[in-house]
C-alpha cells in the first residue's frame, strides 16, 4: 500500500525534476494486478515492463524526493541561490554518510558533513532527532537505491518466488556492508522509543518493495502474513550480519564477503516458503480430523444428554 | 511611579510636543511600554532604566517569578541550539550571562572531552561566545558571575555592549544566534530580527526564548492572577521596584503572539521557522534557520 502511494508521488515528481527514471515508473504502476494472487506462482508482470535505458542523476536527488517530506517540493538543486533548505539538509546528510564509517552515527559525523558542504555546523540543531535523522536518510536512500536497481534487473523472472526474495533481501543488505562496523549503533539508534514508528514505517517499505518486485499480488490476510515473515528474516538475517566475519571468496571477479550470512539467508526463506506448505497441509489435516471428530464428538454428546 | 509622574508632568508643561512635532515628521509610530503608549525613542531609555535598576536582583527575582523554572527553559533551549566546538554564538540581551555559562559548559562538558581528537582540541579554541547587552549594569553583573563561575579568565567569552537593532557583528559570522527573555524589549521587533538574520551563517540556527500567550482556558486565567497580583508585589517586596515588573508583565501581554511571531520571523527571511511551547504556552522557543 505504501508503495502504490509512493508510485503516484514519485512520477509526479520526477516529471517536474524530468528525471528519466519517471519513465520506468507509470509503466509499473499500470502492469496487470489483475494475475491470480497464487503464491508459488511466478508472476508475468515483470514480463509487462519493457526497460529503457535509464539516466541515473545521483541517488541522492531521488532519496530526498522518496523521503516522507514530499509535500511542496520545488524545483531541483540546480536553481541556485533558491536553494531549498529541505534539500540543503539532504546535501548535509548525505556528506555526513562519508564520515559515518570513522565517526559512527553521531554529531561528529553530522559536524563533518556540514562543515564538508559548507554550511554551518548548527543545521545540526536543526534536525529533529539528530542522529535519527542521519540513519533514517541513510534507510530512505537505500530503498531508492534497491528500487533503481529492481527497475534494471530482467533477470528476477528467471528465479522462482523464494530465490527473488532471497536475493533481493541480499541486495538490500550487501548496501549496508560498508557500514556494517558501525550498523549496531544504527540499529539502536533506531530501537529508540522517539525513533521506532519511523523506523518501523520504514522496514514495512522496504518489505513491501521486496514482496512487490517479487511479483506478489496477494489482497487478503496471506499480505500481512507475508510482510511480517520477510520482516522476521529480513531482521533475523541483519543481525547475523553483524557478527560474521566469514571470509570473502573469489567469485568469478569480484570478491563476496558475508558468505556465511547469504547462506543463512537462503535457508530462512527457504524453510518460511515451505512452512507456507506445511500451513497449508495442516490445515487440510485438521480440517479431515475435525470432519471425522466431529461425528463421534456430536454422537458423544448426544449420548451424555440422553443419558 | 518617578517614571511615570515625570512623563505627565513633561506632558502637561508641553515641553515635549517640540520634540514631538519635530519627531512626527521622522517617526509618526508609537510603541508599547507595557500597556502605555510611548513615543518611540522613549521606550529604549526608558526599558533601560528598568534594567538598570533590576540588574541587581535581576537572577533572584527570575527564580521567584518562575520558581526556578527559568533554568530548565534555559537548559532546553541550550540543547536545541546543539552547540558545537569551535561555534562562534552570540546571545543578545544576555547581560547576565545565564545563556552564556550554559553554552560554554555544554561545550566543555566531560562527555564531549572523552570523544575528542587531537582536531578537536584546536576547534575547541575557536569557540567565541559573545554576550551583547544594551544595558552595561547588566553586563557588569554577567562579569561578576563568569568571575564566580570560573570562567572569568576564559576567552571564549566576550562581554559586548551594543544595540540589538543595529548589532556591529559582521554579515554572516555567527553560527548561532540566541535571545533570551529579550526581544520583548526591543523597539523595533522587525529590525532585530533582521539583524539577526544579517549575522548569522549560512546553515546558522536563530532561537528565541520569549515568554508568551497562554490559550489554555483555566490556565491562562490562574497565569494572569499570578501575573498581575503577585509578580508585581514580589518585585515591591525583593527588589523595591513594583513599577519595573509591572512594565514586564504587561509587555509580555502586548507581545505578538506565537503564530504572529513565527510569521515575524520568517518574513524576516528565516527557513524552518517552529516555535515550542513550554508549560502550556508560558514560555514559547521559536527557532529558524538560515540559508
Amino acid at each position: 500500500m505504501y508503495r502504490s502511494a509512493a508510485r503516484r508521488i514519485l512520477p509526479a515528481v520526477c516529471r517536474r525534476t524530468g528525471h528519466f527514471r519517471s519513465k520506468a515508473s507509470p509503466v509499473r504502476f499500470s502492469a496487470p494486478i489483475i494475475h491470480p494472487a497464487a503464491f508459488s506462482e511466478a508472476a508475468a508482470s515483470e514480463n509487462a515492463r519493457n526497460h529503457k535505458p535509464n539516466n541515473f542523476e545521483a541517488s541522492r536527488i531521488s532519496s530526498s524526493s522518496s523521503s516522507s517530506s514530499n509535500e511542496g517540493r520545488k524545483p531541483r538543486v540546480t536553481d541556485r541561490p533558491k536553494a531549498h533548505w529541505q534539500e540543503e539538509q539532504a546535501r548535509v546528510l548525505q556528506a555526513s554518510l562519508r564520515h559515518v564509517i570513522s565517526l559512527g552515527w553521531s554529531d561528529a559525523a553530522m559536524i563533518a558533513g556540514a562543515r564538508e558542504v559548507g554550511v554551518s555546523p548548527s543545521i545540526v540543531g536543526s534536525f529533529p532527532r539528530k542522529e535519527a535523522a542521519l540513519v533514517e536518510f541513510f534507510m530512505d536512500d537505500c530503498l531508492q537505491r534497491l528500487i533503481d536497481i529492481i527497475d534494471l534487473k530482467e533477470d528476477l523472472t528467471n528465479l522462482i518466488p523464494s530465490n527473488r526474495v532471497a536475493k533481493l533481501v541480499r541486495i538490500r543488505l550487501e548496501m549496508q556492508a560498508p557500514y556494517i562496523s558501525k550498523w549496531p549503533q544504527a540499529l539502536s539508534i533506531q530501537a529508540q522509543p522517539s525513533n521506532i514508528a519511523t523506523s518501523f514505517k520504514q522496514r514495512a517499505m522496504l518489505v513491501d518493495e521486496i514482496w512487490h518486485a517479487a511479483g506478489d499480488e496477494s489482497t487478503d490476510i496471506d499480505w500481512y502474513v507475508k510482510r511480517t515473515v520477510l520482516g522476521g528474516i529480513y531482521s533475523t538475517t541483519e543481525i547475523y550480519m553483524l557478527t560474521d566475519t566469514s571470509p570473502g571468496f573469489v567469485h568469478s571477479l569480484s570478491v563476496v564477503d558475508f558468505r556465511d550470512t547469504w547462506a543463512f539467508l537462503d535457508e530462512r526463506v527457504r524453510e518460511a516458503f515451505d512452512l507456507k506448505k506445511t500451513v497449508q497441509e495442516a490445515k487440510y489435516l485438521a480440517e479431515a480430523v475435525g470432519a471425522g471428530m466431529g461425528g463421534s464428538v456430536q454422537g458423544f454428546v448426544n449420548n451424555l444428554f440422553k443419558g | 511611579m518617578a517614571l511615570r509622574s515625570i512623563y505627565r508632568g513633561l506632558k502637561k508643561n508641553n515641553l515635549l510636543s517640540p520634540l514631538c512635532n519635530s519627531c512626527s515628521h521622522l517617526h509618526s509610530h508609537s510603541t508599547s511600554f507595557g500597556y502605555k503608549e510611548v513615543r518611540e525613542e522613549e521606550k529604549s531609555q526608558m526599558v533601560g532604566n528598568v534594567f538598570t535598576s533590576v540588574a541587581s536582583s535581576y537572577d533572584l527575582m527570575n527564580d521567584l517569578m518562575s520558581g526556578g523554572l527559568h533554568r530548565l527553559w534555559k537548559e532546553r533551549l541550550v540543547s536545541k541550539l546543539n552547540p558545537f566546538p569551535g561555534m562562534k554564538h552570540l546571545d543578545v540581551a544576555g547581560g547576565t550571562g545565564d545563556v552564556a555559562f550554559r553554552i560554554l559548559e555544554s561545550i566543555n562538558n566531560v562527555g564531549r572531552r572523552a570523544m575528542r581528537d587531537i582536531h578537536d582540541d584546536n576547534v575547541l579554541d575557536e569557540t567565541q561566545i559573545f554576550v551583547c547587552d544594551i544595558n552595561p549594569n547588566m553586563l557588569n553583573v554577567g562579569k561578576k558571575r563568569a568571575q564566580e563561575r570560573g570562567f572569568g579568565d576564559n576567552k571564549s567569552l566576550v562581554w559586548v555592549e551594543g544595540d540589538a537593532e543595529a548589532l556591529k557583528f559582521e554579515d554572516g559570522s555567527m553560527d548561532g544566534y540566541t535571545i533570551a527573555f529579550g526581544i520583548r524589549n526591543v523597539t523595533h521587533i522587525e529590525k532585530a530580527l533582521a539583524e539577526a538574520h544579517r549575522v548569522l551563517k549560512r546553515g546558522g540556527r536563530f532561537l528565541c526564548l520569549e515568554l508568551s500567550h497562554v490559550e489554555l482556558p483555566i490556565f491562562k486565567d490562574l497565569y494572569d492572577y499570578y501575573s498581575f497580583s503577585v509578580i508585581p508585589a514580589l518585585g515591591e517586596l525583593v527588589a523595591g521596584d513594583r513599577e519595573s515588573y509591572q512594565y514586564l508583565v504587561e509587555s509580555v501581554r502586548r507581545f505578538p503572539s506565537q503564530e504572529k511571531f513565527a510569521k515575524m520571523i520568517a518574513e524576516a527571511g528565516f527557513d524552518k521557522v517552529e516555535y515550542e511551547n513550554l508549560v502550556g504556552g508560558v514560555v514559547a522557543i521559536h527557532s529558524g534557520l538560515k540559508f
